[in-house]
């Protein structure tokens, strides 16, 4: 059946397909559209680089006039992830447009990656440590990456 | 369910952890009253008497004396669906509408709409993205203006504002048609725009979220994006007797006339 969420999830893919931005990927699952799976490359010169992060992202039949729920699949550190993978991003709350697409999510949590927001903690540990002691919040992302490479 | 408890006890077990992910579950509160109200109101609504407004106001005398005064001058209400897009669904259902027994200024209106993704794509807008609204929107004007007889066209504009993909995607497309005008003419509209945000700031803000409730700023910028003028009537608890009318832009001779109630547009019918 296509109604318009699907008729432009099939767009959000065959652009993502056509014009990849460097760094992440995504697909739908196999027999669901509405459901993605996708991955984010740790960006360079940062903690997480080399880290292969899995997501899921998951879309109502209001895409794109409503956000997906996006989650992190991969254990993840970082001051805006909660412990059960969500994302504290204002694009994907309260700051959602329908002129996103998918490439744009992405893109967006890998900035998120590189420049956490410890203000508006998920994990208020993450946070501290990115802003109190850097070396430890490095160590603990490259558990994180190391672990990525297992999941 | 299990989710939610999950998340709980790693909270528990892990001090550091302040929340659950309370952003989820503002969201699914959110959700919920959404609902509530989805499943009681229709996107646009039959046209009702005006006097059927005293069914909402049965105790309350300053808007039931109001109420008179707006059946003096009009005869019929439209209800929207409260859901922040009310301003746009309504006007761009009025409009059209109107231009349904107007078949020459339809047919100007369709010219206009058709090189109107090109004037998104020249002010930075993202063409993908941008194509999926517009071929919609398209869609919709083509199915109108291909339809003969008034009362079927009139038919397929309701059923087309009541199923909620079309109908939120011509929301989408006039608030990027608004969005648009308020960029193309940001040096007059920045004087509207409290703090020190910008234009595009605003529109990217308040402007081409869905859902967002429109003010003055975003009425001036939609009527001059579609060339027309609309009347609001303006309903609330302030002194008098009477309703207040106001014409967007000033001094036009209005297409469109809208009941505002604080929070709320209908359209009125003479």
């Amino acid at each position: 059946m296509s109604t318009p969420a699907r008729r432009r999830l099939m767009r959000d893919f065959k652009r993502l397909q056509e014009d990849p931005p460097t760094g992440v990927s995504g697909a739908p699952t196999d027999n669901n559209i509405m459901i993605w799976n996708a991955v984010i490359f740790g960006p360079h010169d940062t903690p997480f680089e080399d880290g292969t992060f899995k997501l899921t992202i998951e879309f109502t039949e209001e895409y794109p006039n409503k956000p997906p729920t996006v989650r992190f699949v991969s254990h993840m550190f970082h001051p805006n992830v909660y412990a059960d993978g969500g994302i504290c991003l204002d694009i994907l709350q309260n700051r959602w447009s329908p002129t996103y697409d998918v490439s744009a999510i992405l893109t967006s949590i890998q900035s998120l990656l590189s420049d956490p927001n410890p203000n508006s903690p998920a994990n208020s540990m993450a946070a501290q440590l990115y802003k109190e002691n850097r070396r430890e919040y490095e160590k603990r992302v490259k558990a994180c990456v190391e672990q990525s490479f297992i999941d | 369910m299990g989710d939610e408890g999950e998340t709980m006890t790693n909270n528990v077990s892990e001090n550091s952890e302040p929340t659950a992910n309370q952003d989820e579950l503002i969201l699914a509160q959110q959700r919920q009253i959404e609902k509530e109200i989805s499943d009681n109101i229709p996107l646009v609504g039959e046209l009702d008497s005006v006097i059927s407004l005293n069914k909402e106001y049965s105790t309350d005398d300053i808007y039931l004396e109001k109420i008179k005064d707006l059946a003096s001058k009009y005869s019929y209400v439209r209800r929207t669906r409260p859901d922040g897009n009310c301003f746009f669904r309504a006007f761009s259902y009025a409009i059209l509408e109107k231009l349904l027994c107007d078949k020459d200024s339809f047919i100007k209106f369709y010219k206009i709409a058709e090189n109107s993704k090109n004037v998104l794509v020249e002010l930075g807008f993202q063409q993908f993205t941008v194509e999926d609204f517009y071929d919609t929107y398209m869609e919709v004007l083509k199915r109108l203006k291909d339809i003969e007889n008034i009362g079927e066209a009139k038919k397929e504009l309701h059923n087309v504002f009541n199923d909620q993909g079309y109908s939120d995607y011509m929301v989408v497309y006039l608030r990027l048609l608004t969005s648009a005008q308020l960029q193309k003419e940001h040096d007059f509209y920045s004087c509207f725009i409290e703090g020190d945000r910008t234009v595009a700031d605003f529109c990217h803000q308040e402007v081409e979220p869905m859902y967002k409730e429109s003010d003055h700023i975003h009425i001036m910028a939609a009527c001059s994006a579609l060339n027309t003028g609309v009347r609001v009537l303006y309903m609330d608890r302030g002194t008098g007797n009477n309703v207040t009318k106001h014409d967007l832009p000033e001094g036009c001779s209005p297409t469109v006339h809208l009941l505002y109630r604080p929070g709320h547009y209908d359209i009125l019918y003479p």
